[in-house]
Parts: C-alpha cells; sequence; structure tokens
C-alpha cells in the first residue's frame, strides 16, 4: 500500500441554525466520498463533527496523488509520418509536437480495425497530486451544498448558511490552498468565544488527528454526538440529585447538543405555585421558551425544578443559573395569565368564534367543521353502543380551545388544553377526556385514544377532514400531502383495527362525504373512487405494520379489505401458515383454477353421478367440508389439508374435456372450491 | 443601571463606531425597522450605519400595565450597519461590556431567529441572541426590504432596552426600573419606570381593547390608504406617501388587537400596507439611481 494522508476540513461560521447542521455535514460527507471514489479510486470513511459554529470533516487514507494511467494515441499513417528516406515529414512531426513527446517516441503498427500501420504513441498520464485536486474541488462542494435557507451577507454575492469567518484545512501537515469567499485557508482556527476573551490569537491545529483535542483545549467540544452523551450523563445525575427523573424528550436533548459548543447542563428552581398549572403546560412551556427539561417524581407529578444547558463549562458566579430561573418565572407567569384569562369563559362559549377561524377555504371554518364532526359522531355512536349526545357535545367543544390564548401560544397544546378546561368545568370525564384525546393518535408510533368516546370522536375528525379534503380535490400524491391527509387516514385505520370496531372505512367515509355536501368541488364516484384507493393503502400499510408476511397481506386483501374484523382475523389465520409448504402448493393450484375460470361462468350445481374418478370425488367430499366451516381456523386447516389432493385432482383430469356435460361439471366444482378459497384470501395472490 | 444610562452608553458606543446617531420618528409604529432611517436607508449602495432608540407600539401585549414583563409600548434601540461588517459579531460582544455585562461570568448563545415583516415586505435571516438563557437582542441580516433584495447587506441589531435593564439589575418589575434621577436644589430624586409610563400604558391598553371606535379605524384605514396613493402617484412622494402607510399599519394593529381582523381578512390588509410601502421604496430607489446616473455619485456612493 502506497504512503496515505488524512484531509481535515473546518469551515468556521457565524452561529448556524441547528436545524441545519447535521443534513449540511451529510450532505458535504456524501458529496466528498463521490468525488473521492471518482478522481482518487477511494472509498474513504468520513467522520462528521459539527458545533454551533462549525462544520468540520476528516477523512483518513486518502493516497497522495493519483494512479498514473497509461494511454495509446493513434496517429496518422505511416506513409504520411515518413517520407522515402524514413525521415519524418511535417505531418509525423507535427503529431510528436501536438502530445509534447519528442518524434523518436513515435511508434508504428497496424492497429486493429485499421488497413495500414499507423503512428502510435504510448502515452503515461501522470495522476495529479491529491492535494491539488482537493483545491479544486473542496471549494466547488462546499458551494454545490444545498442550503434550505441560504443568506448573503456584506457586499459579496456568495451565499451560504450563515457569514463563513475562517477555513481550516489540512492534508497531513499541509494547507490546502483554496478560498472560500474569499475566505483563504489555513492552518488554524478559533475556539471558544470565553477562550478568546483573554487570548487574541487563533488556535493553531498542526495534524488532522489532533483536531478534537486542540479544540477541547480551546473550549469546544466539537462532536455532536460527544455532547449530547456528555448532556444526557448530566441530566440523568441531576434529576437523580433533585429526588426525581427527567421527562424525556430525544428531540429537546438533541436541540440542546446541537446549540452549544461545550455540554453543561444547569439546574435552577421555579416557584411551587406553578405546579398547580396543568403538567403539559409546564413540560411544553418550560421545552418550548427555555428549552427546559421537567424533573417528575416516581409517580409523574413534576417537581418545582428544571433542567437546561448552557454553553460553559461553569457558573462561577451563579449568573446562569439566577438569569435562567428568572427568565422562566416571566414565561410561567404569563402562561399563568393565559390559562387564568382562558378559564373566565366557558370552553363551549367561545364555539361562535370559531366561525372566524378558517379551516379549509372551500370547507368553512372550524365552526362548520365542528358542526359537521358533531352530526357524525352522532350517528355513528349508538353502532358502537357509546351515547350519541355525549359525541355531540364532546364534538361541539373540541375545536373551541383553538382560539384560546393557551393554544394561541402553544399551538401543541391543542385538544390537551380543552380537555383540561373542561374537566375544570366539571363536565363528565367522558367528555372531557374525548376532547382531549381527539388528535390522537399523533404519530405512528403514539398511542390511540385511550377511551371510547376519544376514538370516536377522532375517527369522525379525522374523517371529515380527510373526505372533506377529497372532495375538494386535495388528494395527497408522491411525497405531497401537505395537509397530512395520509397520517390522518392512518388514524383512522388505526383506530377501526386496535379498538376492533365493526365499520367499513368506506361506508363510513360515505357518511362524511354527506356531512360536507354541496362543499365538494369534485364528482363524487372520483371522490369515492380515491377514497377506495386510499383507505386500501392506508389498510395495507396496517397490516405492514402489524408484521404480516407479504404472502398473507397481499392474498387477505385481495379477498377483500373493507371488513377490518373480519381481515384482521383472517391475516391472523393465515399468518399461522404463511410458512407451510402446502400454501405455496395451493396458491399455484388457486392461480390456476384463477385462469381456467378466466372467462367461465361456472354453474352452481355438481350434477350428481357426472364425477366419477376418484381425484374428483375426493375433492368434492373436501368441498362439502370447506363450505361447511364455520370459522377461519377450522377453513385454513381444510384448505392446507386440500393442497395435496388439488394437485393430484390436476394430475389426473382434463378440466376442459370434450363432453360438455362433464366439462360443465368439473367447472362448477372448481368455482365453488374458488368461492371456499375467497372466504379467507385469494391465494393467486400468495406469491 | 438606569434607563437612561444604558441608552446613553449605547448611542456613545456606536457613535464612537462611526454610526449616526438618528431620532425616534414621530409617528406610532411597531418596530424601529419601521423608521425610515432604517426602511430607506437599508436599500441601495449607500453606506450607512445608524443608531438611535425607537418606542414601538404592539397593542395586542397590552396588559394595563399590570403585567411586571409585558407593554404596549418598549423603547427598541437599532443599530443598521450597512454594508454587514466581517466582525459584527465581535463588535455587538463590545457593545454588551459597554452595558456592563463581564462575558467571563456569564453564557451567550445566538440561537436561530429569522425575522420577517409582512407589512414592509421585509425579511432578513439571524438570531436571537440569548444572555443566560434571555433574549436580550435581535440580529439580522436583512436579505430583502419592500420586496428588493438588500445589495449589499445589512446587519441589523435591535436590542430591547427595558428586558436588558431587567436583566442588569435583577428588578423583576420593569415599573420598578429606574429611569433616572432628577436633582434639585433639594437633593436628589430617582423616578421609576412606572412613574414616568404606567398610567399611560393603563390607557393605551383600554384605548385599543375597550375604547377605539373600530368603525373609525376602519375608515381611517382606508382614508390613511388613499391619501397615501394619492401621494405617492401624483406626486411621486415617498415619504409623506410612506407615513400615511405606517399609520395604515397602526390602525390595523389597534384593530388586530381588538380581534376585529378575521383570519381570511388578514392576509389582504397586510398586502395593502405592503403594496404601499413597496411603492414608496421604489420611487425612493429610483430617486437614488438618477442621482447616481447624474453624477452625483458622491452624495450616494462615498
Amino acid at each position: 500500500m502506497s504512503e496515505t494522508r488524512s484531509l481535515l476540513l473546518e469551515i468556521h461560521c457565524e452561529e448556524i441554525p441547528a436545524r441545519f447542521l447535521a443534513p449540511l455535514s451529510e450532505e458535504f460527507a456524501q458529496g466528498f466520498c463521490a468525488f473521492a471514489r471518482e478522481s482518487l479510486q477511494a472509498e474513504p470513511e468520513v467522520e462528521r463533527f459539527y458545533s454551533p459554529r462549525k462544520l468540520a470533516w476528516r477523512v483518513a487514507g486518502l493516497p497522495m496523488a493519483q494512479a498514473d494511467q497509461t494511454e495509446t494515441q493513434v496517429g496518422p499513417p505511416r506513409r504520411l509520418c515518413l517520407d522515402d528516406q524514413g525521415a519524418p515529414t511535417q505531418t509525423g512531426l507535427k503529431f510528436a509536437e501536438k502530445w509534447g513527446v519528442a518524434f523518436d517516441q513515435v511508434s508504428f503498427a497496424q492497429p486493429a480495425g485499421k488497413k495500414e500501420p499507423a503512428a502510435v504513441l504510448t502515452l503515461t498520464r501522470r495522476g495529479r497530486p491529491t492535494a491539488e485536486l482537493l483545491a479544486e474541488a473542496l471549494p466547488r462542494l462546499v458551494a454545490s451544498l444545498h442550503v434550505p435557507k441560504a443568506m448573503r451577507w456584506g457586499s459579496s454575492e456568495f451565499q451560504f448558511v450563515r457569514p463563513i469567518r475562517n477555513v481550516l484545512c489540512l492534508f497531513g501537515n499541509q494547507v490546502v490552498p483554496f478560498q472560500l469567499d474569499g475566505v483563504a485557508a489555513g492552518a488554524s482556527t478559533w475556539g471558544h468565544r470565553l477562550h478568546h476573551l483573554d487570548r487574541p490569537a487563533p488556535v493553531a491545529v498542526t495534524r488532522p488527528a489532533d483536531y478534537e483535542a486542540d479544540l477541547e483545549a480551546a473550549g469546544i467540544v466539537v462532536s455532536c454526538a460527544e455532547r449530547r452523551r456528555r448532556l444526557e450523563a448530566q441530566l440523568h445525575d441531576f434529576a437523580g440529585k433533585a429526588g426525581g427523573r427527567v421527562v424525556q424528550d430525544a428531540h429537546l436533548l438533541d436541540t440542546l447538543a446541537e446549540i452549544v459548543e461545550f455540554p453543561r447542563i444547569v439546574v435552577g428552581q421555579f416557584p411551587e405555585s406553578f405546579l398547580n398549572l396543568p403538567k403539559e403546560v409546564l413540560v411544553t412551556s418550560l421545552a418550548e421558551h427555555q428549552k427546559a427539561f421537567c424533573v417528575e417524581d416516581a409517580d409523574g407529578a413534576l417537581l418545582p425544578v428544571f433542567l437546561t444547558a448552557a454553553n460553559r463549562p461553569d457558573d462561577p458566579d451563579g449568573f446562569i443559573k439566577s438569569g435562567n430561573e428568572w427568565v422562566l418565572r416571566a414565561r410561567l407567569y404569563d402562561a399563568r395569565f393565559f390559562f387564568e384569562e382562558d378559564r373566565k369563559q366557558p370552553l363551549l362559549e367561545r364555539k361562535e368564534k370559531l366561525k372566524h377561524l378558517t379551516f379549509q377555504r372551500e370547507l368553512g371554518s372550524y365552526f362548520d367543521k365542528g358542526e359537521r364532526i358533531a352530526a357524525l359522531a352522532a350517528a355513528l355512536a349508538p353502532g358502537l353502543g357509546l351515547d350519541p349526545g355525549a359525541a355531540r357535545g364532546a364534538a361541539e367543544a373540541c375545536k373551541c380551545d383553538l382560539v384560546t390564548l393557551m393554544v394561541g401560544e402553544f399551538p401543541e397544546l391543542q385538544g390537551i388544553m380543552g380537555g383540561e378546561y373542561l374537566r375544570r368545568e366539571r363536565v363528565p370525564e367522558a367528555v372531557w377526556r374525548a376532547v382531549k384525546e381527539h388528535y390522537q393518535p399523533v404519530s405512528a408510533e403514539a398511542p390511540i385514544p385511550a377511551s371510547a368516546l376519544g376514538g370516536l370522536l377522532a375517527l369522525a375528525d379525522k374523517l371529515d377532514t380527510v373526505a372533506g379534503c377529497f372532495a375538494i380535490g386535495q388528494i395527497p400524491s408522491g411525497s405531497k400531502d401537505p395537509l397530512a391527509l395520509r397520517r390522518a387516514g392512518q388514524g383512522i385505520v388505526r383506530i377501526l383495527f386496535e379498538r376492533g370496531w365493526n365499520l367499513d372505512p368506506m361506508a363510513i367515509a360515505a357518511q362524511a362525504l354527506a356531512g360536507v355536501g354541496a362543499k365538494a368541488t369534485q364528482p363524487a364516484a372520483e371522490t369515492r373512487t380515491a377514497l377506495e384507493a386510499f383507505f386500501r393503502d392506508r389498510v395495507a400499510y396496517q397490516l405492514e405494520q402489524a408484521g404480516y408476511p407479504g404472502a398473507v397481506r397481499r392474498s387477505a386483501l385481495a379477498a377483500g379489505w373493507t371488513d377490518l374484523v373480519d381481515l384482521k382475523a383472517r391475516c391472523q389465520a393465515l399468518g399461522r401458515f404463511a410458512e407451510d409448504p402446502r400454501f405455496q402448493s395451493l396458491a399455484q393450484s388457486a392461480k390456476r383454477i384463477g385462469n381456467i375460470l378466466k372467462d367461465e361462468t361456472p354453474g352452481k350445481e355438481l350434477v350428481a353421478g357426472l364425477l366419477q374418478v376418484p381425484e374428483e370425488q375426493a375433492l368434492v367430499g373436501h368441498l362439502a367440508r370447506l363450505e361447511a366451516d364455520a370459522d377461519q381456523a377450522a377453513l385454513l386447516r381444510d384448505l392446507a389439508e386440500l393442497a395435496e389432493p388439488l394437485e393430484a385432482f390436476f394430475n389426473a383430469v382434463l378440466v376442459k374435456c370434450e363432453d360438455p356435460a362433464l366439462r360443465g361439471a368439473r367447472l362448477a366444482l372448481l368455482g365453488r372450491l374458488q368461492s371456499a378459497f375467497l372466504r379467507v384470501a385469494d391465494f393467486s395472490q400468495w406469491q | 443601571m438606569h434607563i437612561q444610562e444604558l441608552i446613553l452608553r449605547l448611542q456613545r458606543f456606536w457613535a464612537d463606531r462611526g454610526c449616526l446617531i438618528g431620532q425616534p420618528y414621530d409617528l406610532e409604529k411597531g418596530a424601529g425597522t419601521m423608521n425610515p432611517l432604517t426602511f430607506f436607508g437599508a436599500l441601495g449602495p449607500r453606506p450607512w450605519n445608524v443608531a438611535y432608540v425607537e418606542p414601538s407600539r404592539r397593542p395586542a401585549d397590552g396588559r394595563y400595565g399590570e403585567n411586571p414583563f409585558r407593554l404596549y409600548k418598549h423603547l427598541q434601540m437599532q443599530v443598521i450597519l450597512k454594508p454587514s461588517p466581517a466582525k459584527v459579531q465581535d463588535l455587538y460582544i463590545e457593545s454588551l461590556e459597554a452595558m456592563g455585562v463581564d462575558l467571563r461570568k456569564h453564557d451567550l448563545r445566538f440561537e436561530e431567529d429569522n425575522w420577517e415583516a409582512p407589512t414592509l415586505g421585509a425579511w432578513g435571516v439571524g438570531w436571537q441572541v440569548m444572555l443566560d438563557g434571555m433574549e436580550i437582542t435581535q440580529f439580522t441580516y436583512f436579505q430583502q426590504v419592500a420586496g428588493m433584495d438588500c445589495r449589499p447587506v445589512s446587519a441589523e441589531i435591535t436590542y430591547g432596552i427595558e428586558r436588558i435593564c431587567m436583566f442588569l439589575t435583577g428588578i423583576d418589575n420593569i415599573f420598578d426600573l429606574v429611569w433616572g434621577e432628577v436633582r434639585t436644589d433639594d437633593g436628589l430624586f430617582p423616578v421609576s419606570y412606572g412613574t414616568v409610563r404606567q398610567r399611560e400604558e393603563y390607557e393605551l391598553s383600554a384605548y385599543s381593547f375597550e375604547h377605539a371606535d373600530l368603525d373609525l379605524h376602519w375608515k381611517m384605514f382606508e382614508a390613511f390608504e388613499r391619501e397615501a396613493w394619492k401621494l405617492v402617484k401624483e406626486q411621486g412622494h415617498y415619504l409623506s406617501g410612506y407615513e400615511q402607510a405606517l399609520k395604515m399599519s397602526h390602525t390595523f394593529n389597534v384593530l388586530d388587537a381588538r380581534g376585529a381582523v378575521s383570519t381570511t381578512e388578514r392576509p389582504g390588509i397586510i398586502k395593502r400596507v405592503r403594496d404601499l410601502a413597496c411603492a414608496c421604496a421604489r420611487v425612493h430607489v429610483e430617486r437614488e439611481q438618477a442621482m447616481l446616473a447624474a453624477g452625483r455619485g458622491e452624495e450616494v456612493q462615498a
């Protein structure tokens, strides 16, 4: 192996928004790998580092230069290159000159496909030094980064995520010479601002391998993963000392690791009097406004303690603790103001104000939506054994918190605040719980509403959204789903599945569509077709999430999907046979039956006496058992046992025989077998 | 630290670093950005450093002078640096030291906070500057003003005077801050922020939340708009036209605080103000370009 070197590149900027750090870091790494593959025939590992002011990458094992390449150049025919005396002609000399060599290096040979010998030159192209290639490629790779909110600064036209103030770039111990917007790459960088208060000189970096250590000595932990690890350990530690545990929030921890250059957790207190605010309000307010974690005791009750990060290793005069406490008090004071103001008026009295809050331009206001949800929920309630009055009541109140001060401040508390306010107004528990839960599930992993009425309300709300948007032509396609209809649709299917509610999604969607009524802009038939494809996809996805094998999902879905309770039972039953080789054979036979029956309309009656072959008679016996099977488990057991006789039947019997009567009887037998199969699955989709 | 001492130190600091010291503009406005010194100053090639205090009205934030943290009208110290200097963050940090903040003892962070003023057709990217967890400054690189690209780019630094003063003194009620001290023959009398401003907060809150005549405000909004277009279109007068746009903007804010503007109407109303502000800005830019072309470049390009 020839000699290799490491590359280190650091772009030092003014503070880069946390959300862009990881994507930019990743994109550059990928771009660099593509460059290394193409220009250096190398497959290097790229180490990524970033902190608020830095994007950095280190790549080990790069060759010193490109490999040399030999290539053959074919010139004019020999007779044109040499005169009668064998001396070079003008043409011959020009050819040598063109490739920068003396004429005596030119040889003559007959190249493949040519009729006569020609001048041939074997050239060795020296691989270019890697440093030179890097100097060209690195600025190009940086400039081609996709920066979502690019900016300009000063008088320059250069665009980047934030102003670039320093570039460090070493290949081995040599600086790679290039510029980014007039900033020349060098062998030094800047440490933490605190570090430089008393040291105006930049930090020298002499070897790529020393990068993290050099920066840590200057007050920066440049690996984001390392900062996250240290923060997490401190959070755990401090929460324990405060007598509780951290209310987990992985996203917040990611953010904190991204917004500090040195990780340090600060512990603060807030007045206990704020603990009478709903827990969700405190957790949200602390996280949103102060990027702070709450601490809870073993019962889940909050302690008057918060944990947040500071961008330095210490708090010499306690200013950081007291500053954060001071701000948090102001924030909580605001939250309490919102909470108390909101409670001065019963929630339901805000219904009129919803008329001014647009849901969707064509579908009207949230007031209109509330009315539609109420009608739909009340209509669906009796079938689920729920009280239509309670359903209507919950539906009418469920959107009212959208015009409260608290939800105006913290949109993510929608539903939760409505429920909390209703609870304090002493409405029945089923109603306030339903309102509180009706946005659930909020993600694919999050739970569905825990209460039945909450499930119904969530169902009605999402159905109205999906059916309404489809009716006005807002149908998700490809990666475009701005109204998150797929998530809503998945919520509908999950609620039906997980609660075991026997409702046909298409039937209830039709009810929701009827509620939208004249607001629809699309032809009803088109909307129904689109909804059918949409819900079938959602159901298919749900089966996949539930872990059923592909064969089970495809064949069960193809035999009907709108009765979800039945579908789930069929999938469970089929799942037990997923690995059974007899089903492979059955699938083959089912496909064969499908092909045979494709252009036929078989009779239903099995005319006695016509089917005399033993293999036929065996099938007739099996058919009787299949048709008598009351449940899917029994049916599947008998189907498994059918595989062998069915195979034997096809080996012994030609279905489409000459005799029309016999042929009719055999087709009828296959037709009834197919119907029996389809009660559980379309086995032609098994493979 | 007194309110007036803080203002004086910041003005001195920025004057010493080559800024003109401007004055608040004598019309109601929501932010210092709306002062013509910034709105027009940020456009065009002319080098432009200016700093001034701007009383900024946010009718919806009014709390009758009862909330210790919120105000109908607060003071912004606004700094514009065009083109944005390479060491603008360092300059800003020096200004904190001038206010008496010793960074050896505090936690300073620049967290992403992008700025947008739809009524001005303006946006920029930047940060909220957090000191020990409190936002003390908005820091923005203007990218567009009045729908036009800023070339060169200005840096805008906006200090929240009351907040910083509370933070520096540890006083957690705005109205208990000390504005300054009055010296008479009988001695030295400290005067609180509340003495100077609390009654005003009460009355202005009551006005925008209860007493403002909504019909009148809608009529004024339309009247200012007619007047403005007349000035801009017929006279080519963009400064007096812009004043009407500022009045429209404040009138809209009063209506908005009362909940008189529905969410559906809102974008349309904002657009009416923006169209006007943009028209004024275009007249200004054309005028500057004409001056450059007429060889009076020394007035424009230093």
